[in-house]
């Protein structure tokens, strides 16, 4: 016999379904911008990067999403080719 | 009178006046919204300006009894604590009562359970309201004060001798700030005498002490004897009342306070804070011509049910504002209490009860004068529903932003910038898959990662997280299901070091095949940088700050993984964010382990925060490396009893380096360096020794 959901009353429900990303690039001081001259695509500021906001594009290089960045600059100070600077967001 | 005063929010008030009250001992636990007035107290003895004994306790629980013991032994005793905290130390709250314990408590109302909130309502104070405590409801900044040490000279009383708790709304008292006016230390020295207990636990002044144990005959009289004793202190509180508006200009009415109830012909009933904006709808009602007037019931317990029968007698109408629901009674607390007051008296008002301002929904003016209305219009009527749930219509979250990916969480949180703990989560999580539950003990992911998680992820109550985790391994063994999900706990450090110790203490000696994930970053970081037991020596929190008596945190950490060793499971691993390949390594190796049904899996990872040891946020990797290359943090792993150093330094950095970038160390001097130098060295030259050894001996 099927018990049926609707009845259950008073339930506060986590639904991953109902979940996404949280809008943070109004948070940011600083900007990270990526030099791609010298982007080695050793990944390593997708490991470090607290928001999961760093991904590889097609040619494996790593891409921000600005709208998942909060502008802490953890990739920035982990580069290992000083790829990325941080830049003031009104002076951009 | 001239006085000085000053602009301070309630929490502070309340710390002044225990620091006038000269306390003697102060021990103390965080929690949201109490947890300031511990911290102001911290720092009055940091800086000699209160003379006091603090005691940094690993939980409420310990906190009560703590305060029990130490009031037992003749010190006049303060504590603070609220919601989790209030209920944690039930049994001991119970306990204090017949022990004649005269501990003065702030409770900064906070929502209990289910539906968590940090806002205030009484479902905290409500399960401790008739245990024999006498219970105080404040409205204002300055009546903090005032009656902090007010209670200490009524519980104090021989006619009395009980504890008693302050009620202070959460954030609306807690944090709000408001004019207070201080007394000056002499006066108060004058007018509240050191306190003596009549049989103190100490035998070299008295060889009598109270008892707990007496036969059930004596059980019904002793316990209307305490009736007797909190009716008799019904004339203490007017007594106290009084004479403090003799000494110091302000007093408040004992039990009750009336506002306009003069000619009143019908009333509100209130408590708290949300009593001033009461007397604001009731002057609005006034000005209308309505006559109605306002009654602030100031003790809860005793219940002032003469001042009550009073006024039911001239009036023609009642209402109850109550911020807390009787589940199950269909309405408030206050409401079932004057009206089983009122019965027997044959006295028959129509009393309306309006629950509202759960989970600490603010209650404006508009809604008590429109509340007011109705308790104006029920006049001579008969109820037809004596229960109204007054609430608004939540506005709805902020959107959220779908983004297709192969991870376990959502991109983006509400964490701070540059959050380390955020990079273990994630990483914790993407390397166990979505197959995983994750048990949460309060902390600042639960606030924070919680909501962006893609598993289940289940708050569990602070002390208890490994149980949980326990219940849910078993459900999973009991269905055949344990091979193919993963539990683990994603705990803080104050979670595992401290009040959760005992539970996972349980789950390692039981052998449950499931992970213990610890993210260590020294404090109670979610409750604002309070110390705990992982905390560093001589590391400045905001309950061990740098005074002109103390220099940070006194006692060095716990080495919690020799605790965990000594429990022989499986499998115990240090790693660091800084060293992520290792942490994956570990988190899979910790995976087999609990698959294979071994046993308890821990891993401790270290988590440097931006925000608690005051740190640039994008510095949060390099930090948790220099821990590692100083020795602060040895990343390590016990395998089946085989302990193994995994980063080897050919030589340590100086500790210097670790510490330079974090304020929360700022104070340290060569002195002070040197010895903490000295027990790096030491504990490092340890590992290296089990390092080479084949395995711990006690496995």
């Amino acid at each position: 016999m099927s018990q049926d959901k609707s009845k259950l009353r008073g339930f506060a429900l986590n639904d991953i379904n109902t979940k996404g990303g949280k809008y943070v690039a109004n948070w940011r001081v600083y900007k990270p911008i990526i030099d791609y001259e010298k982007c080695i695509a050793c990944g390593l500021c997708i490991s470090y990067c607290p928001e999961e906001a760093v991904s590889r594009r097609e040619d494996n290089k790593a891409e921000i999403d600005y709208r998942f960045c909060k502008g802490c600059g953890i990739c920035a100070n982990e580069c290992p080719q000083e790829a990325i600077t941080m830049m003031k967001e009104d002076e951009l | 009178m001239a006085q000085d005063f000053d602009v301070m929010p309630g929490n502070k008030a309340i710390a002044h006046g225990v620091r006038l009250a000269r306390t003697e001992v102060v021990p103390a636990f965080p929690i949201t919204p109490q947890t300031t007035i511990i911290e102001y107290l911290s720092d009055f003895v940091a800086n000699g300006e209160l003379d006091a004994e603090y005691v940094h306790t690993e939980g409420e629980h310990s906190c009560m009894a703590v305060a029990v013991g130490a009031s037992l032994a003749g010190a006049r005793t303060f504590t603070a604590t609220c919601s989790q905290g209030l209920a944690y130390m039930h049994e001991v709250v119970a306990q204090a009562v017949n022990y004649r314990t005269p501990i003065v408590m702030a409770v900064a109302d906070r929502t209990l359970g289910w539906y968590w909130s940090l806002g205030p309502d009484y479902s905290d104070i409500m399960p401790e309201m008739n245990l024999g405590w006498l219970v105080n409801f404040v409205e204002t900044n300055q009546e903090c004060l005032d009656m902090t040490l007010m209670n200490f000279k009524i519980a104090e009383d021989y006619r009395v001798l009980l504890p008693t708790m302050i009620s202070l709304d959460g954030f609306y008292l807690s944090y709000s700030q408001e004019r207070v006016y201080m007394p000056g230390q002499d006066k108060v020295d004058a007018w509240l005498p050191k306190y003596k207990a009549p049989y103190p636990l100490d035998p070299t002044l008295s060889k009598a002490w109270p008892s707990s144990m007496i036969p059930s005959q004596m059980h019904t009289p002793m316990r209307k004897e305490y009736e007797g004793i909190l009716e008799d202190a019904k004339e203490v509180i007017a007594e106290v009342d009084k004479s403090f508006g003799e000494n110091f200009g302000r007093s408040y009415g004992g039990l009750v306070e009336k506002y306009r109830c003069d000619d009143a012909d019908s009333i509100m009933v209130t408590m708290g804070s949300m009593t001033t904006a009461a007397r604001r709808a009731v002057d609005k009602l006034r000005k209308e011509g309505e006559k109605i007037g306002l009654l602030k019931l100031r003790y809860m317990r005793p219940f002032p049910n003469e001042e009550l029968i009073e006024l039911a007698e001239q009036v023609d109408s009642i209402g109850v504002v109550d911020r807390v629901v009787m589940h199950g009674t269909g309405g408030g607390m206050a409401f079932q209490d004057v009206k089983s007051t009122l019965y027997n008296t044959g006295i028959r008002v129509p009393v309306q009860n309006f629950v509202t301002g759960l989970g600490g929904e603010d209650i404006p003016i508009d809604d008590l004068y429109v509340m007011g209305k109705k308790v104006i219009k029920n006049k001579g009527k008969r109820l037809d529903q004596e229960v109204e749930f007054v609430a608004h219509d939540f506005p709805g979250a902020p959107p959220s932003i779908k983004v297709e990916s192969d991870s376990c969480m959502h991109p983006a949180s509400d964490g701070c910038a540059g959050c380390g703990a955020s990079i273990i989560v994630r990483t914790l999580l993407n390397t166990l898959g979505e197959d995983t539950v994750v048990i949460n003990p309060p902390n600042c992911s639960g606030v924070n990662y919680g909501s962006v998680v893609k598993v289940p992820w289940l708050l569990a109550n602070f002390a208890a997280a490994a149980a949980y985790e326990t219940g849910v391994y078993r459900a999973f063994k009991a269905k055949g299901k344990a091979d193919k999900v993963y539990v683990t706990s994603y705990s803080g450090d104050g979670g595992t070091y401290d009040i959760g110790l005992q539970s996972i203490s349980g789950a390692a000696e039981r052998g449950e095949s499931m992970i213990w994930l610890c993210y260590d970053n020294e404090a109670y970081m979610n409750t604002g940088i309070q110390r705990s037991g992982s905390t560093p020596e001589y590391a400045a929190t905001s309950t061990t700050p740098v005074g002109s008596i103390w220099k940070g945190k006194p006692q060095r950490r716990k080495n919690m993984l020799m605790i965990m060793a000594a429990h022989r499971i499986p499998y115990i691993a240090s790693a660091s964010l800084a060293y992520i390949p290792d942490f994956k390594r570990k988190i899979k190796r910790a995976a087999e382990i609990t698959r294979n049904g071994e046993g308890l899996a821990y891993i401790q990872v270290h988590q440097p925060c931006t925000t608690g040891w005051y740190f640039d946020p994008s510095k949060t990797v390099e930090v948790g490396r220099l821990a590692v290359q100083t020795g602060a943090w040895p990343v390590a792993e016990i395998d089946h009893g085989n302990f193994k150093l995994n980063v080897k330094p050919r030589e340590l950095k100086p500790v210097k380096e670790y510490l330079a970038p974090q304020r929360r160390f700022r104070h340290v001097d060569d002195e002070l360096l040197e010895i903490i130098q000295g027990h790096i060295t030491e504990d490092w030259d340890t590992y290296l020794k089990l390092d080479k050894e084949e395995k711990l001996p006690w496995y």
